[in-house]
């Protein structure tokens, strides 16, 4: 058995599910006909777009490896999971799967009101495809995982939802497939509970099997996998090591900045340029070095007593610093015509990470804004490593044995 | 089409803990449970007794025991009415599932099929108590009971594979069907006697009467639960021509709906 290398742990190269040139496209209808009379009006109509959640997909999912498909909404992540278990079928392509497969789409799916957990525990696991004698050696098992205890007895109609998300879990997590497929359940559930699936999960890795997980929260999909798939509008964008692919997919994330501009345009600010201390334009610093934001404005008429300003705002739309020329008591008595104006801060002590840039044209009361750009330019801030956070402050370490 | 089977077959446990399921919960939080399954017929046959039997007097026409005549007819009617209801919603009403998870879908329909086999099986021996207590002879033909339960068995699972798949496409069919329902009950002999048809009806209208599948079923339950001379001669409501039409006639229904069915599941996680 050839073995190849992913990080810290063993994969083989026996593939456990392969996904081959595969397409899926869903029919859009635009109402959908469900009454014989509407199909009959409505026949020569075509009444649907065609929508393609995913395009010319290639993957292989080796044995015991960890998967992890990141993407945004919308991206064909669970499309891809669905037809993996079978549920939908594609319209191009195949997908062969070798093992036993359990997943988790959606917990509890397949639970009876009426019936006990422990009814509902065979009822649940016949769904997923497994037999009884498959299942008694691994009752308790899943009861004790649960935490149900006595409540394993009563109807499931008395459940409350956490119980119901333990039990479905148990059931799929104990009946220790070869291959587990999981959709964004894990976000479900307390804490405690998260963190007893999250070992599980570790511990069915250690046990070699093959575990796929749909997610959006690429931080999860960094921690657990070894490779991540990124999908972006039913293509794939990227494959590879989970934290290059993660690290991409956050660095595009971060590309959309929810930027805006507004005012009532009678002083327009017309161009922002982010320079460094020698003039030069780049949106690269390291901590510590200069920066000069300047504005390019036109005022098309005599406007008296403008207030301009910036401020440099964090991915999370926080503002870290910000100013303008009242509150730094300057007055600018009156504008018109072309201009420009530089604010430059001498040493920036900010932290890694892309910082995004406002300016703004209003009065003096902040009644009236002339123009206002939101978050429409950007820097990035480049720091040696050596501290956390957002601000990079002086400090000195001694250490006192006693 | 044998891979399908193949699947269905390492489905069965599945298949078999539904049908458990559907018997567990359908009575589950009433009060006389089980007994129902035998107090809804017995019901019916009180009703269409009065009606028939008292205001009607069919009677009149020499029906000896018209009440286990009733009987011997409403049971499988029952048995078809029951699984079709049910097994035509069936997949839309587990979308829940066959959005979620993956298995065979003919396990839904089927399932409805197994617990109204339960009943209906509960339903027959009541009966042969029923005609034991009140002396009245069994016919040799009462052997015959399974391989008659298996034959309108493979009739329904046939019919409602078929209307269950169509259902998923058109939410008209479930309504429909109870339409259907109902008509296609007073087309079969099973609250008046089939020499009602023979003397009533032009020719040309009893040999289409005599096309309904579900008639020949009925008069062979009839004939092996309960043989009423007034029923006719043996040979008019077992004619082998009418027996292996109908044989023929259920194995090809079951076909049709299993390939269409087994073509289309592949696109019910969509339209659901």
């Amino acid at each position: 058995m050839t073995v190849r290398e992913i990080g810290t742990r063993q994969v083989s190269q026996i593939p456990a599910i392969e996904v081959e040139g595969v397409s899926k496209s869903f029919r859009l209808y635009r109402d959908v006909n469900y009454t014989l009379k509407e199909r009959i009006i409505n026949f020569r109509k075509r009444g649907y777009d065609l929508f393609w959640a995913l395009k010319g997909i290639d993957l292989i999912v080796y044995k015991g490896e960890t998967l992890g498909i990141i993407g945004p909404n919308g991206s064909g992540k669970s499309t891809l999971l669905r037809m993996m278990t079978r549920i939908m079928k594609p319209n191009e392509g195949r997908i062969q799967t070798h093992g036993t497969i359990a997943a988790l789409l959606e917990l509890g799916a397949g639970f009876h009101p009426d019936l006990t957990g422990r009814e509902n525990i065979y009822l649940n696991a016949s769904i997923l495809g497994f037999k009884r004698q498959e299942l008694e050696g691994i009752m308790d098992d899943i009861i004790s995982f649960s935490e149900l205890g006595p409540f394993i007895d009563n109807q499931v109609k008395n459940y409350s939802s956490g119980m119901y998300v333990r039990l479905g879990f148990s059931i799929a997590i104990n009946l220790n497939p070869d291959i587990l497929l999981i959709d964004e359940v894990l976000a479900v559930g307390d804490e405690s509970f998260q963190t007893k699936c999250l070992n599980r999960i570790a511990r069915m890795q250690q046990e070699g099997k093959t575990i796929v997980l749909v997610t959006h929260e690429a931080n999860i999909a960094a921690s657990i996998c070894d490779r991540v798939l990124w999908l972006e509008k039913g293509v794939e964008k990227m494959l590879g090591g989970s934290y290059e692919v993660t690290e991409g997919y956050h660095e595009a994330m971060r590309m959309r900045p929810e930027g805006s501009e507004f005012g009532t345009r009678e002083i327009v600010i017309e161009k922002v340029e982010i320079l460094d201390g020698s003039g030069k334009k780049t949106t690269e610093f390291e901590t510590g070095e200069s920066i000069l934001v300047r504005l390019h404005y036109d005022a098309h008429k005599p406007i008296d007593d403008p207030v301009f300003g910036f401020g440099f705002y964090n991915q999370m739309g926080f503002m870290v610093y910000g100013t303008n020329t009242r509150l730094r008591g300057i007055d600018i008595e009156r504008v018109e015509g072309r201009g420009m104006i530089d604010f430059r801060i001498s040493s920036m002590p900010i932290l890694d990470g892309r910082y995004y840039v406002s300016v703004a044209a209003h009065t003096r009361d902040g009644m009236i804004n002339y123009h206002w750009l939101d978050k429409l330019s950007y820097f990035d801030m480049h720091s040696p490593g050596k501290e956390e956070g957002y601000l990079a402050m002086e400090c000195d370490i001694t250490i006192v044995p006693e | 089409m044998k891979e399908n089977l193949k699947r269905l077959f390492e489905y069965r446990e599945l298949l078999f803990n539904l049908t458990r399921k559907e018997v567990k919960v359908k009575y589950k939080n009433s009060f006389l449970g089980f007994i129902w399954s035998l107090v809804t017929p017995l019901m019916m046959l009180v009703v269409f007794y009065v009606a028939f039997g008292v205001i009607f007097k069919l009677r009149a026409m020499d029906m000896k025991y018209y009440a286990f005549y009733l009987m011997a007819g409403i049971l499988p009617w029952n048995f078809l009415s029951q699984t079709l209801t049910q097994g035509v919603a069936s997949v839309v009403m587990n979308s829940d599932l066959v959005k979620k998870v993956y298995f065979p879908r003919e396990v839904l329909p089927l399932s409805y099929l197994g617990s109204a086999s339960f009943h209906f099986l509960l339903q027959e021996a009541m009966l042969i108590v029923f005609l034991l207590a009140f002396r009245v002879p069994l016919t040799p033909w009462i052997f015959m009971l399974p391989v008659l339960m298996l034959l309108e068995a493979v009739f329904i699972a046939g019919l409602t594979l078929l209307l269950s798949t169509l259902n998923v496409f058109f939410r008209d069919v479930q309504h429909f069907t109870e339409i259907l329902l109902m008509a296609w009950f007073w087309m079969t002999p099973i609250v008046y006697p089939i020499s009602q048809i023979r003397d009533n009806l032009p020719a040309w209208a009893a040999k289409l009467y005599m096309l309904n599948p579900m008639t020949h079923i009925v008069l062979m339950w009839q004939r092996i639960t309960y043989n009423s001379p007034v029923n006719g001669p043996a040979s008019y409501s077992m004619s082998p021509a009418g027996v292996i039409g109908t044989v023929a006639c259920s194995l090809g229904l079951l076909i049709v709906g299993y390939v269409t069915f087994t073509r289309l599941e592949g696109r019910f996680a969509e339209f659901i």
